[in-house]
């Protein structure tokens, strides 16, 4: 028995002397530079956000709440108040993902303080096609959601895109990303609204 | 038995010319066709792949009289996904940005044939000095190459060059270059080329 024991650590002392000290080599590094990598991740919501609602600053109002996305599945967003100079709130951010044509699709969604129009979206992360399905960024497509109404969007191949109602314009092109991002309005809007209000917090932003 | 083995010189070319992982060896296809729409991206996976290479050449090389050959290859994938993630973290931390447009492909350096072909081949047969060299070699051989390959496909994709604009106002942007058939097509010219430079028959 002690035989073997002797064997086993002859064979694999090398082994297991490395772990240890590669895998301590990766928790210093990942203490040192963790607060970092949590910040750079705050700054870059916080900088989206300031996008979509200018001059404001921006406290978590709910925490966690949760979206069912369809088929069984479900997600978990934090929901952000913008609250202007005078103390007022301007309205909410949150964030919102669903499937994309590659890949998932992150948003961060605004919308007004009495929940009835959209303030607008920017891409969180996403690995929609070079050339196409990555337009979603693009001005032409986010400005169609900018003052629209907060219930149900649908998508058109062809119309004005200048015109803000709940009718989008889809990307020439890339319709399966297109349809993505308005999927993912419609799945979060009604049920954000339904959570916060169930929350107390009131559709007025008070 | 040190002057037996490869000469600094010899390292060297083999690197930059004669082994190029992507030219010659054709290793290391996953990011050499992923992250070359751009020269950055080109820029910062192959200065990403130079750490690691050198990092676990080090280590092997340090390492070599102590491997037993049924857990080499075990030792040398720990040695590489340490540094990988050291790699990521720091990508994460101080380049955020050029972190998310890489996505998956950092981590996948771990995976990448380059990196465990010269622990095998070189690092785990000879001395700290050459090993280092070597990684340098293999490092720079293949980061020029896919600055060269991000080079061409940012210039036809969208008229610039490290977002400088090289083309003339007229030209209209290739699209196709930004998406995947942008990189097999200019790849394989650069290969085409390279054969026939080489005199290499098909």
């Amino acid at each position: 028995m002690l035989k073997k024991v002797w064997l086993y650590i002859e064979q694999s002392w090398l082994l297991i002397v490395s772990s240890f000290i590669f895998g301590l080599l990766i928790a210093v590094t990942n203490t040192a530079w963790q607060p970092r990598i949590e910040q750079n991740k705050k700054d870059k919501l916080n900088n989206l956000m300031n996008v979509l609602i200018a001059d404001a600053e921006f406290e978590l109002a709910v925490p966690d709440v949760q979206v069912d996305l369809g088929r069984g599945k479900f997600a978990k967003s934090n929901v952000y108040k913008a609250i202007g100079p005078a103390g007022s709130c301007k309205g909410y951010c949150f964030g919102a993902e669903g499937a994309g044509f590659a890949d998932k699709i992150e948003l961060v969604i605004a919308v007004d303080a009495a929940f009835e129009k959209i303030e607008g979206y920017s891409v969180l992360s996403s690995n929609e096609t070079p050339g196409f399905g990555d337009q979603i960024v693009n001005d032409f497509y986010r400005q169609q959601f900018i003052g629209a109404p907060l219930g149900k969007l649908n998508l058109e191949k062809t119309g004005d895109d200048k015109k803000i109602d709940d009718e989008i314009v889809a990307i020439s092109g890339a319709t399966v990303s297109s349809t993505a991002v308005v999927n993912i309005f419609n799945n979060y809007l009604e049920q954000m609204k339904a959570k916060i209000t169930a929350e107390g917090i009131s559709a007025d932003g008070k | 038995m040190e002057n037996k083995g490869p000469t600094v010189a010899s390292v060297i070319t083999a690197g930059l010319w004669s082994e190029n992982p992507v030219l010659r060896l054709l290793l290391g296809m996953c990011p050499t066709l992923a992250v070359t729409t751009a020269v950055k991206p080109a820029l910062t996976m192959g200065l990403s792949v130079i750490f690691v290479l050198i990092c676990s050449n080090i280590v092997v090389s340090l390492m070599r009289n102590l491997l037993k050959p049924h857990l080499r290859i075990l030792m040398f994938t720990l040695a590489i996904a340490t540094f990988v993630t050291i790699a990521d973290l720091y990508l994460k931390a101080f380049l955020p940005e050029m972190s998310a447009t890489l996505g998956p492909y950092i981590p996948l350096i771990i995976v990448n044939c380059i990196i465990i072909c010269r622990a095998e081949a070189c690092a785990s047969k000879c001395g700290l000095f050459i090993s280092i060299v070597d990684a340098l070699a293999m490092g720079v051989g293949f980061t020029v190459v896919l600055c060269i390959l991000g080079a061409i496909r940012e210039l036809l994709a969208t008229g610039m060059v490290f977002d400088i604009m090289i083309m003339p106002k007229a030209f209209v942007p290739w699209a196709a270059m930004r998406m995947p058939v942008g990189a097999f097509i200019t790849l394989g010219l650069m290969l085409g080329l390279v054969n026939l430079v080489t005199g290499k028959k098909a």
